[in-house]
């Protein structure tokens, strides 16, 4: 009998326990700090309403110690600790946005999952956080906010943003008999350019003039300037098979289906480490490619390889369309409150700290990436360096987009980035790749925008 | 103590007696089910509460912060009709099929050579076994570089010998053997299993088959592969097992936007099933393909023991 009654006490603590480990998710977030911490915070300077202590993740941390040293002066100024965790791995942040202890401060490194975020109500809606931090939003360029808004809604503010360039090699320009001062004007003397560019030796490719999706795709940029998106402009339509989507893979197809497919792909297998002097460009493998404004900055070429003889100017447009000269796709890291939080007063104000202009140049200045705040913008640290300059310059650009998000964009850009795979290294059929892609998303598409 | 251990085997032997417990064996019982519960508390909370929950949710779309909406279903025939899962169930198939296999053979070869008495046989032990401590992260980044097919090692050794070698991670046809060689590499573990159930066999039929006048490859025929069958059923079914759930070298091959590159030939079955749980959030969709590949390990573990029943000998 007492060996039963043993029994059934241990499942009946067993499930207690399990019950209690179940019920603190079902429970109500408490809105105050638990109460050790809470004592603990007594002895400091911190104001009665403050939490002891905010948690901020970083997805895309490269520094976190640095980070770590910026929010220290948030502490500095109002007593409350802020505890980074960065960078974060990609399975890490679902769990957290769903559990009972969400970070205060999510900074994503795109806005990609923003929308789904906001879709299954895992991050605030902002509205109430700006006006308690009392933000400036016209001080935001406007292009990168489209990442965060959705049905007039915000869920996101830009922080820092990127923006991509073309960059080509003056030397090698030289030795093709181009002036090196002139960087093509249009995407068709981009490819004529990139002709001259190209060396091939015994049946080898030495040097390649321009690689469309080196390191990375940037369909982004070559679709925007064939005047369009994979999204119609309000997010509302797919428009993955459109005439701008056939134009920017085919542009792109023609340079591997030229050098040859495999030619290219053998040649590329054995470039350098991006980050290293190795780098095809900077190892003049490559004499014209897209990339970023951190490559302008101090940590890349002007460390890795200063001698580096090259020139960065706006991506040029196509022929018949100069008026889309100056276009610009704005990607970059984003700031979320998790709908979890604890005390949206003080994620507010770090929010609104984070998003001040001193703040946002200082941040952006030492990692060399662009201010999604205009007054930040203006900082001497970023006007100094005239090659990063063009990329602060384009911020301004008329022609500014930003990476169209929507609830379904990683899903469908892994299909489109698998495509372009297909299309560029394999030489598949661009049109019935795109086509078969928004066959299949359609209804994926209607489904999630309900 | 031996009073319970009297009772288990009782037990065990099917006798059904009824044994008053003494105190002492009383007490013995509540402390070693006290020392139980820490396990069992775990057992029940991070391992049968999670699976049982992934049940649940393999039928419903799953919302973090709603009720779950059930779809019946729904989940499992969308399966069918995803490209990406026939490709990844193949990808992972082709791994099971041919990696499984290859990494058994070498490392009972590796084993078999390892046992031979030779001068520093310890040395290669801990030559073979050190691989299989390097953590799966460091190893594939070390691997990565060995395999770059412009600079990488592997390929500066093929052109020694005046052969190009292939592009080995960026072609779809050479990623899933590279993922191989890289297991073959780390196989140390098995070898060790082998190396154990090798020294179990019997001298004594050793050295009657060599009075005999058996050849060494026959011993290796008749005597060495028979004896070590239980092992090789055992590496079998924890390779196929550890296969069929392959994820960390792939992620770290192909990390962030670019998983299962190149043209999805590394996108395996764990790979796809993290995509859309914690990528695209379809924890649903995600949680019925965990199902699924727990039925087909289920089924394969099952066939394979049968099947293994007619090839393994039990001693004893």
């Amino acid at each position: 009998m007492k060996r039963r009654l043993f029994s059934i006490l241990s499942i009946a603590v067993v499930l207690a326990m399990l019950l209690a480990a179940c019920g603190q998710k079902a429970t109500p977030a408490p809105t105050e700090p638990p109460k050790a911490e809470a004592t603990k915070a007594e002895p400091t300077k911190a104001p009665e309403s403050s939490p002891a202590k905010l948690r901020v993740w970083i997805q895309w941390g490269d520094n976190p110690q640095q980070v770590q040293e910026l929010f220290d002066k948030y502490t500095a100024i109002s007593g409350v600790k802020v505890e980074v965790t960065a960078p974060l791995e990609d399975d890490k942040i679902l769990p957290a946005l769903t559990g009972s202890e969400p970070p205060d401060i999510l900074v994503l490194s795109g806005g990609d999952l923003v929308k789904s975020y906001a879709k299954e109500s895992l991050v605030d809606e902002l509205s109430a956080a700006i006006q308690t931090g009392n933000l400036d939003m016209n001080d935001f360029y406007p292009a990168p906010m489209a990442q965060c808004q959705q049905g007039g809604k915000l869920y996101c503010l830009p922080w820092g943003t990127d923006l991509y360039a073309l960059f080509w090699n003056k030397d090698l320009f030289e030795a093709a008999g181009l002036d090196p001062e002139k960087p093509p004007q249009t995407m068709e003397e981009l490819v004529e350019y990139a002709d001259k560019l190209t060396v091939i030796e015994d049946g080898k490719l030495k040097q390649i003039g321009f690689i469309p999706d080196l390191s990375w795709s940037h369909s982004d940029l070559y679709v925007r300037m064939f005047g369009g998106f994979w999204y119609s402009d309000d997010g509302a339509k797919l428009t993955v098979n459109s005439q701008a989507m056939l134009d920017s893979l085919t542009w792109q197809q023609q340079f591997y289906e030229k050098y040859g497919y495999e030619d290219v792909l053998e040649f590329s297998s054995g470039f350098g480490e991006y980050n290293s002097p190795d780098h095809p460009f900077m190892a003049g493998q490559v004499a014209m490619y897209v990339d970023g404004e951190w490559i302008a900055g101090p940590n890349y070429i002007s460390s890795l390889k200063p001698e580096l003889n090259y020139g960065v100017a706006p991506f040029p447009p196509p022929a018949a369309h100069p008026e889309r000269a100056g276009t610009i796709v704005n990607q970059g890291t984003v700031v979320v409150i998790p709908s979890g939080a604890k005390d949206k007063m003080a994620s507010a104000k770090l929010l609104a700290w984070m998003m001040s202009p001193d703040i946002v140049a200082e941040e952006f200045c030492r990692n060399a990436n662009l201010p999604t705040s205009k007054k930040a913008a203006e900082n001497p640290c970023f006007n100094i360096n005239p090659k990063f300059k063009i990329f602060v310059d384009l911020m301004a650009s008329k022609n500014a987009y930003a990476v169209i998000t929507t609830p379904l964009s990683l899903e469908l850009n892994d299909a489109l980035g698998q495509a372009e795979e297909e299309v560029l290294h394999t030489g598949a059929d661009a049109k019935e790749k795109l086509d078969a892609i928004q066959k299949e998303f359609e209804p994926k598409f209607q489904e999630s925008m309900k | 103590m031996d009073e319970l251990s009297s009772m288990l085997k009782s037990a065990r032997q099917g006798k059904r007696q009824q044994v008053k417990w003494s105190r002492r064996t009383r007490e013995n019982f509540v402390l070693g089910m006290i020392f139980l519960l820490p396990w069992t508390i775990g057992f029940f909370a991070f391992t049968l509460y999670p699976m049982a929950a992934s049940l649940v949710y393999s039928f419903a779309e799953y919302h973090p912060k709603a009720p779950l909406e059930f779809v019946g279903l729904q989940n499992y025939t969308a399966l069918f009709n995803d490209e990406l899962f026939w490709k990844s169930l193949s990808n992972t198939v082709y791994m099971v099929i041919i990696g499984v296999p290859v990494t058994l053979l070498m490392s009972f070869f590796c084993a078999v050579l390892l046992n031979l008495k030779v001068r520093g046989q310890s040395i290669y032990r801990v030559i073979y076994f050190l691989p299989s401590i390097v953590p799966t992260v460091a190893s594939t980044i070390l691997w990565l570089w060995i395999l770059n097919p412009r600079t990488g090692l592997m390929n500066t050794m093929l052109g020694a010998f005046g052969i190009d070698g292939p592009n080995w991670l960026g072609s779809p046809d050479w990623s899933k053997p590279s993922l191989i060689l890289l297991g073959i590499w780390g196989m140390g573990g098995t070898i060790m299993v082998y190396l154990s159930g090798l020294q179990d066999v019997p001298i004594s039929l050793m050295e009657a088959a060599e009075l005999d006048g058996a050849s060494w490859l026959q011993r290796l025929r008749h005597i060495t592969i028979p004896m070590v069958s239980p092992i090789t059923v055992f590496n079998l079914i924890t390779g196929v097992i550890g296969m069929f759930q392959y994820f960390a070298q792939a992620y770290v091959f192909r990390g962030g936007n670019s998983l299962g590159a190149p043209l999805n030939s590394t996108l395996f079955y764990s790979i796809y099933l993290f995509q859309n749980g914690f990528l695209f959030l379809k924890m649903g969709y995600a949680s019925a393909m965990a199902w699924v590949l727990f039925v087909i390990i289920l089924v394969c573990t099952v066939l394979l023991l049968k099947a293994s029943e007619r090839f393994t000998y039990y001693a004893g």
